[in-house]
């Protein structure tokens, strides 16, 4: 890698684009079916937690087009599709612990009929008490695991010893990931009881071994295709209930079989992103300085353990978002609830960590009357001292204050800060607020053995390049990115390589498409396969036409170059291949350098951090509580960039789903554990007006990546969400005005019209 | 004449399907039959816009060109239509249409799959408007999600559209679309599919005829409510009667004091035209839906399911509207405040239809009106308030004030008004008239509001109507 020639920011279209505008680019349910497919349809617990005493399926048996019906007595093998504990059956034998909790599944002549037929079920069951709430859990102690302390220094004497002294809670909310299109699995019986499996997932490998434990298979049975997702965010990463019960139908009818869920049924089966509560205790100097900190943090997992472990873990990890805190405790609960098991969700826990020191911050600032972005600065990790952070690692990449110092200046933050001060004085009813809020996101799989990855590229005999990697194309455009290296690496045009669908039976053992890692894993694997098949060309060539020099060729503009002499890249294929010379070749890549004990909390668990900062100016009408985001200013950092298109696209797009958690989108349990927002009108996304009317955004002019990642870039898949936390603190700042600064608002996320009227209420009460 | 069969002209030909089934969504017909997948299906309820389609219509010898959801359109409003798909906008020699070309050049796509319902809206977008500012993209997608890009480059790459000549190929074969539909002949159309039947009568006098017939049938116009009891409660609906081709029913009709709107003219239409009277109403109509509901949806079909968070229905209350209903011999008149009975329960009977609305149009009367969502586009009221005053010599002479969102049906605040009927136009009178707002509703907790949020806004939005019209400013943010 070290002697390849860079990509200097080439901004090219989404190798979709031209297809995802005129309707070509094909999904799962747009695959054409062999003639004798069936549809199939899940049938779903009614209770969130109750006894199973029967369940009658006669009518549904005999309703119209039904083919099969098969239940927890029709799975050969392991009835769990859990991706690291169990926990996650696909239908329960004996309890239900969440509404909406499958519980048997219909093959019908379609998909009508199918979803007809479920209806008809008739379940009897014993209720017993859900629990659904944080606070019920944390009541009941309904935990996974027992509850996980991690210590650093002495928090309790610090904040003793400290002269300003601020005790609190905070809640962020659950967020559905709403992808597009939905979950969908097509499989395809072959020979030899093997399975052909197209799924939208964005974990092929996990989803071929489930699904042979399930069927008491070898994995070699079982091939996963998947060409391109639409949408992902985490809530593809391991649901793989849908994929598990298609194939368990396809094995009982031995017909192909396809299960596409309904959106609300999505909505209502599967996991969403984790809420947290957080209380916390925190000491402080007169600047702001945090002193010691000590705080309580617990999670809704849902009822399963699922990832909730690791993202857990991820939010104990970004505790200190950008900050460096010296003395600090945290206790972290994951409680068990009887609603669908919370699941991983762009971020991963790790923006709800920021969120709750982020309003500790903002608190501490309102606490002192000061400028919030002064406290933030001065709590900064330093570049040389301040700088190992609370599970030990040495922070030897820090831009934040250079992003910081750059976005102060293009925001004209200072100036805006003053003159919004000013236009709450004139105006009675609308209000503005302003927040600068930083983010510092650690990268790599925090269970080390993930951050591997495979690839496999071919040339053929005309000088075409095929690529295929382990990576899904979810939107976030890696397979675009990854076919500029292999072009950029064999010095040929991008439309000389042809990108090909993640396969399971081309590069085995695959990671997630998850954590923000994708390009960085899978492009320097597919480069690593590139850079063999050259090695092979390259020592050809030198024997071939007797070149002895020790200068490495260079690949450009289709040609390849030994100093003087070139070669032109399709002939010397031609050559090659006639010369019996191998021109296809696996890549396989490891992250270097980077262990993590998870018992102590300690070690490198990241390769490298991803920084960015947002500026938001929004406005409020302190009468109804409506909020509109009147600009942002970013500034984040990519390293040197592979296409700067992508990632704008990657930074925009992350922070308004960011926003999105943070303001508008809102999930509603009834005290049943029954979902009240389970389709696009009760659940509301961003639209196209909630967009900031000025979104100036910049990648950081000087950005680089210290580490030896793939064309030293710097991923931008999860951290641009967490921009959004300037949002939610810019509605805090304009509600303060109400009491003109004189209190600190008690605001919880998402901050809906509703939550901000009545914190509005609650601060003009208290004033 | 009668035919069993509509017809629809698709890719440059008149498509013809006997005996459709009724119940089946024009969605499902391209994907499953035509075996199109171009149009995707993101939420089947008009939620979503990923099914985004475009009808081309004949209007007065013109092509307009309706972005709809065809999620919740049923099959057989194809009939007398241009049918036009995401696969159809790419020319011949695989060269993409402008709007097409825009979205690749301004990297609008990531996962794509919201992709051609977008293509679709901007295409609608662009054939209907030469201008494209703000406002105009703003509306043409409000009905499209996308979860990827935050929409930036969608906006740019719709504003790069701005004054461009239009040369597609829809522009180079209008003339040949126009004459395909109009060969198409336009009759009275009746199908029956294994028994779902449904009809689509030409004029008022058939109309009658089969209501007498099938006095229980349902009543359809644009059909975005009642299409949810087959695609989400997976009912049948057997006996479905359109209105969709009377075309006495679409009109809107001014005098010096009303406006009548017909039954079946679109809202998208009726906004246009109420701007001028009534801007609130302009102002609310613009967040009704989306387009893509708006093309299709009416008035009167908002009042028929008599939703208590239907958003013209406030409005229509405090305006003092009438209902016109046609029964099978007569007609009667309501005023809409006796119209409603209980939840989602009209006046209307078996064998009536809502004929047309009258909205009086008074001038000296002061009107405002607001809509509190947790999202600006496309979302339900928490509550929605409209009031109209009259004032003279500083005195409230007259107060209309309703409510959506607050009770089970739409409602008059009857305590309130009487409570500022004949009070000085005060800040005071105000202030303390709201807090009757406890007597006139007792609203509910659910998914959308809170009760005690649902009180305080409607108290609020009183008193924002008392500063606005007492500064002679508009006082909003949205």
């Amino acid at each position: 890698m070290r002697n390849e020639q860079l990509i200097k920011g080439q901004s090219i279209p989404h190798d979709s684009a031209s297809k995802h505008v005129s309707g070509f680019a094909q999904y799962t349910d747009d695959i054409s079916e062999p003639v004798n497919t069936l549809y199939g349809a899940i049938g779903w617990s009614k209770k969130a937690h109750a006894k199973i005493k029967k369940i009658d399926l006669k009518d549904v048996k005999k309703s119209e087009g039904v083919i099969s019906v098969i239940t927890y007595n029709d799975i050969p093998g392991r009835n769990d599709v859990g991706p690291v504990f169990d926990g996650d059956p696909i239908f329960p034998k004996t309890k239900v612990e969440y509404f909406g909790q499958p519980l048997f599944a219909v093959a019908a002549t379609s998909t009508e009929f199918a979803r007809k037929a479920v209806l008809k079920a008739k379940v009897t069951y014993q209720d017993l008490t859900p629990i659904i709430t944080i606070e019920e859990a944390l009541k009941k102690n309904n935990l996974l695991f027992d509850p996980r302390i991690i210590k650093k220094g002495e928090p309790q004497n610090k904040i003793n010893k400290s002269k300003n002294k601020l005790k609190g809670s905070f809640n962020t909310g659950s967020q559905e990931h709403f992808y597009l299109e939905g979950q969908v699995c097509l499989v395809v019986p072959k020979e030899d009881n093997s399975l052909l499996v197209y799924s939208s997932t964005q974990h092929p490998s996990e989803t071929q071994q489930i699904i042979a434990k399930i069927l008491k298979q070898k994995s070699n049975s079982i091939t996963v295709m998947v060409r391109r997702i639409g949408g992902g965010f985490g809530g593809k990463e391991t649901n793989f209930m849908t994929s598990a019960i298609c194939a368990l139908l396809s094995h009982k009818t031995k017909q192909p079989i396809k299960l596409r869920l309904d959106r609300d049924d999505d909505i209502i089966i599967t996991g969403k992103r984790h809420d947290f509560y957080s209380e916390y205790e925190v000491g402080f100097n007169d600047e702001g300085k945090i002193n010691g900190l000590k705080l309580k943090l617990a999670s809704r997992c849902g009822m399963s353990p699922d990832l909730s472990y690791a993202i857990n873990e991820r939010a104990l990890l970004h505790i200190d978002n950008a900050y460096y805190l010296s003395d600090l405790e945290v206790k972290n609960y994951l409680c068990k609830t009887n609603t669908s098991s919370s699941t991983a969700f762009r971020g991963f826990g790790g923006n709800q960590g920021m969120m709750a020191i982020e309003n500790i911050i903002d608190n501490v600032a309102r606490f002192l009357k000061k400028d919030p972005s002064e406290v933030r600065k001065i709590n900064f990790y330093g570049k040389n001292k301040r700088n190992i952070t609370h599970y030990g690692m040495k922070i030897n990449d820090n831009v934040i204050q250079d992003i910081f110092k750059s976005l102060l200046s293009k925001s004209n933050y200072k100036k805006r800060f003053k003159e919004i001060r000013k236009f709450n004085l004139k105006n009675k009813f609308k209000k503005k607020g302003i927040a600068l809020t930083p983010v510092k996101f650690g990268i790599s799989f925090t269970t080390i053995h993930l951050n591997q990855a495979g690839a496999l590229v071919h040339i053929y005999t005309d000088g075409s390049v095929h690529l295929n990697h382990g990576g899904i194309e979810m939107g976030q455009g890696t397979h675009t990115k990854i076919a500029q290296i292999v072009a950029n690496s064999f010095g040929l045009p991008f439309e000389k390589v042809q990108i090909s669908s993640t396969n399971t039976s081309k590069v085995p053992n695959t990671s997630a498409s998850a954590a923000s890692s994708t390009t960085d894993l899978n492009g320097a694997a597919t480069l690593n396969a590139a850079i063999k098949i050259k090695s092979n060309l390259n020592n050809f060539i030198k024997k071939k036409y007797n070149i002895f020099s020790k200068i490495e060729p260079i690949y450009k503009n289709e040609n390849i170059y030994f100093g003087n002499r070139s070669f032109n890249f399709k002939k010397i294929i031609q050559e090659a291949y006639l010369n019996r010379i191998s021109l296809s070749s696996s890549g396989f890549y490891s992250t270097p350098k980077i262990n993590f004990d998870k018992k102590k909390f300690k070690g490198r668990p990241f390769y490298y951090f991803c920084y960015g900062a947002a500026v938001t100016e929004v406005t409020i009408d302190i009468l109804t509580g409506e909020n509109i985001v009147d600009r942002v200013d970013i500034v984040h950092d990519a390293g040197n960039a592979i296409n700067p298109a992508l990632e704008f696209g990657q930074i925009e797009g992350g922070f308004v789903q960011g926003q999105g958690w943070l303001t508008m989108e809102e999930l509603v349990w009834d005290k049943f554990g029954k979902l009240k927002t389970f389709s696009p009108s009760t659940y509301k996304i961003p639209a196209i007006s909630d967009t900031p009317k000025k979104f100036n955004v910049e990648i950081f002019k000087k950005g680089s990546n210290v580490e030896n990642v793939v064309n030293k870039q710097k991923t931008t898949g999860e951290p641009p969400l967490m921009l959004a936390m300037s949002v939610f603190f810019a509605i805090k700042d304009a509600i303060a005005s109400v009491s003109k600064y004189e209190k600190t608002p008690k605001l919880d996320a998402p901050a809906t019209p509703e939550k901000i009227l009545m914190s509005i209420n609650k601060l003009k009460n208290t004033t | 004449m009668v035919s069993n069969t509509i017809q629809f002209v698709f890719e440059n030909k008149v498509c013809k399907i006997k005996n459709p089934d009724p119940n089946k969504t024009i969605l499902d017909y391209v994907r499953d039959d035509l075996k199109k997948t171009g149009t995707k299906e993101g939420c089947a309820e008009g939620g979503c816009g990923a099914c985004t389609i475009v009808l081309g219509e004949l209007n007065k010898n013109k092509l307009v060109y309706k972005s709809i959801n065809a999620c919740i359109s049923f099959l057989p409003n194809l009939n007398g239509k241009q049918l036009i798909l995401v696969e159809d906008l790419i020319e011949k020699d695989n060269k993409l249409h402008p709007v097409q070309e825009a979205m690749v050049k301004f990297h609008g796509s990531q996962c794509g799959f919201c992709t051609p319902g977008f293509a679709m809206s901007l295409f609608s977008m662009y054939k209907n408007y030469s201008t494209i500012n703000n406002e105009v993209v703003e509306e043409a997608l409000s009905g499209n999600l996308c979860r990827c890009t935050g929409y930036r480059p969608i906006i740019d790459a719709a504003k790069s559209l701005n004054n461009k000549k239009d040369e597609d190929k829809f522009k180079k074969n209008q003339n040949k679309t126009i004459n395909l539909l109009k060969k198409i002949k336009n009759v009275d159309v009746e199908i029956n599919n294994r028994g779902k039947i449904y009809f689509a009568p030409k004029t008022i006098v058939n109309l009658k005829k089969i209501l007498k017939k099938y006095p229980n049938a349902k009543i359809l116009s644009g059909g975005t409510d009642l299409s949810l009891e087959v695609i989400k409660l997976r009912k049948q609906l057997k006996t479905i009667i359109s209105l969709n081709s009377i075309e006495k029913l679409n009109f809107i009709k001014k005098t010096k004091s009303t406006i009548e709107i017909g039954a079946i003219t679109s809202l998208f239409d009726f906004q246009n035209f109420i701007k001028k009277y009534f801007v609130d109403f302009y102002n609310i109509l613009k967040r009704y839906g989306s387009l893509q509901i708006r093309n299709v949806g009416t008035i009167a079909g908002n009042i028929a399911t008599a939703s208590p968070i239907g958003d013209t229905l406030p409005i229509l209350l405090t305006l003092d509207a009438k209902v016109i209903v046609q029964g099978i011999n007569k007609k009667k008149i309501f005023p809409l405040n006796d119209f409603f009975i209980s939840y989602r329960k009209t006046k209307l009977k078996k064998g009536e239809f809502i004929y047309s609305i009258k909205i009086p149009i008074n001038k000296e009367n002061i009107f405002k009106a607001y809509k509190i969502s947790k999202r600006f586009d496309d979302d339900i009221s928490s509550v929605c308030g409209s009031f109209s005053f009259l004032i003279k010599k500083n005195k409230i002479k007259k107060a209309t004030i309703a409510y959506g969102g607050m009770s089970e049906i739409p409602k008059r605040a009857s305590i309130i008004e009487k409570k500022l009927i004949n009070s000085d136009f005060s800040e005071n009178t105000f202030s303390k008239a709201v807090n009757l707002i406890n007597k006139d509703f007792s609203p509910i907790d659910d998914m959308r509001a809170s009760r005690n949020y649902r009180l305080s806004i409607a108290k609020n939005l009183l008193l924002k109507a008392f500063h606005e019209i007492n500064n002679k400013k508009i006082i909003r943010i949205i």
